[in-house]
């Protein structure tokens, strides 16, 4: 059973396991989007989502909609959530607020970082950002994220982990 | 616009057709829809309730329509949005209303809100700012 331990020096293969089960278990539309997990750490997370054409806005494909943005930072900052607080046994957004920084227009790969910057004992608080994967464009969506969160001996992880794939 | 026209225009958009929505009321300053739930929307795997992203782009998708519709502006520019997640939006058909709250020459500001069984427990609120140059 893999176990989330802070200041162990397995912590960030252990880590990498936990992100990996997370996305294992993913179905419905975490799948759809099908994320890559580049970075797994406490303080932060980093997705790949390759290029789609179902989730723009024309025909030709070139304009991302808005709202995909929005679902990836909300994805984003449940694994950053995930992985940054040891006993979760589970959370819901509370709110989200996204900017859009410009035109969602390339057919290059999406890439979002999201970490939890600060959590209590009930709450947990997010932001991130989105770029795309070419060289130079500047960022096109910056976010904050609110969660309410239940700890408890019940981990997410171990649910998870005793869950068959898509369950 | 006319609700037909309003149609073939979502027709036209790719992720709408993903989200699979159906515009089913318009007039100037409010438009209604609603989505059928399907095996793609689920975000949380215990429950398999909506993701929030879907419930999110649902009312984005609304609320950029009521721009449209208002504007005659074919792709409305989002500048930014808050979303309030109120309850889990749970297994069965979600629908959602828009209404224009700010009618700006540069900017409009929509209000969407999302409900299931009752329109008076609401699963999420959203705001919407849009430019229109």
């Amino acid at each position: 059973m893999v176990k989330k331990q802070k200041n162990n020096e397995n912590s960030s293969k252990l880590l990498a396991r936990a992100a990996e089960v997370w996305n294992e278990r993913a179905l419905g539309f975490i799948t759809e989007m099908n994320l890559q997990i580049e970075r797994s750490a406490l303080d932060g997370v980093q997705l790949r989502m390759p290029y789609n054409p179902e989730f723009c806005v024309d025909e030709e494909g070139t304009m991302l909609h808005g709202g995909i943005l929005t679902a990836l930072l909300d994805s984003a900052f449940g694994l950053a959530n995930f992985l940054a607080i040891e006993d979760l046994e589970s959370m819901a957004t509370i709110d989200l607020r996204v900017e859009y920084l410009g035109p969602a227009q390339s057919r290059a790969d999406i890439l979002v970082f999201a970490e939890c910057y600060r959590q209590t004992r009930h709450v947990a608080f997010n932001s991130g950002r989105i770029w795309f994967d070419t060289n130079g464009q500047p960022e096109v969506a910056r976010a904050m994220g609110t969660f309410s969160v239940t700890r408890g001996t019940n981990s997410l992880l171990d649910k998870l982990n005793t869950m068959g794939p898509g369950q | 616009m006319t609700l037909d026209k309003l149609r073939a225009q979502c027709d036209r958009v790719p992720f709408f057709r993903f989200l699979g929505f159906e515009i089913t009321d318009v007039d100037d300053d409010c438009i209604h829809a609603r989505m059928e739930q399907s095996a793609r929307h689920v975000g949380n795997p215990v429950l398999k309730a909506y993701h929030g992203g879907i419930t999110a782009s649902f009312m984005e998708a609304i609320a950029s329509t009521a721009v449209s519709h208002n504007w005659e502006i074919l792709r409305p520019k989002p500048i930014n949005l808050t979303v309030d997640y109120l309850r889990p939006a749970l297994v069965g058909t979600l629908f959602v209303r828009a209404d224009i709250s700010k009618k700006g020459r540069r900017m409009s500001s929509i209000e969407t809100v999302a409900w299931q069984k009752d329109p008076a427990k609401p699963v999420a609120k959203g705001l919407f700012h849009f430019l229109l140059v």
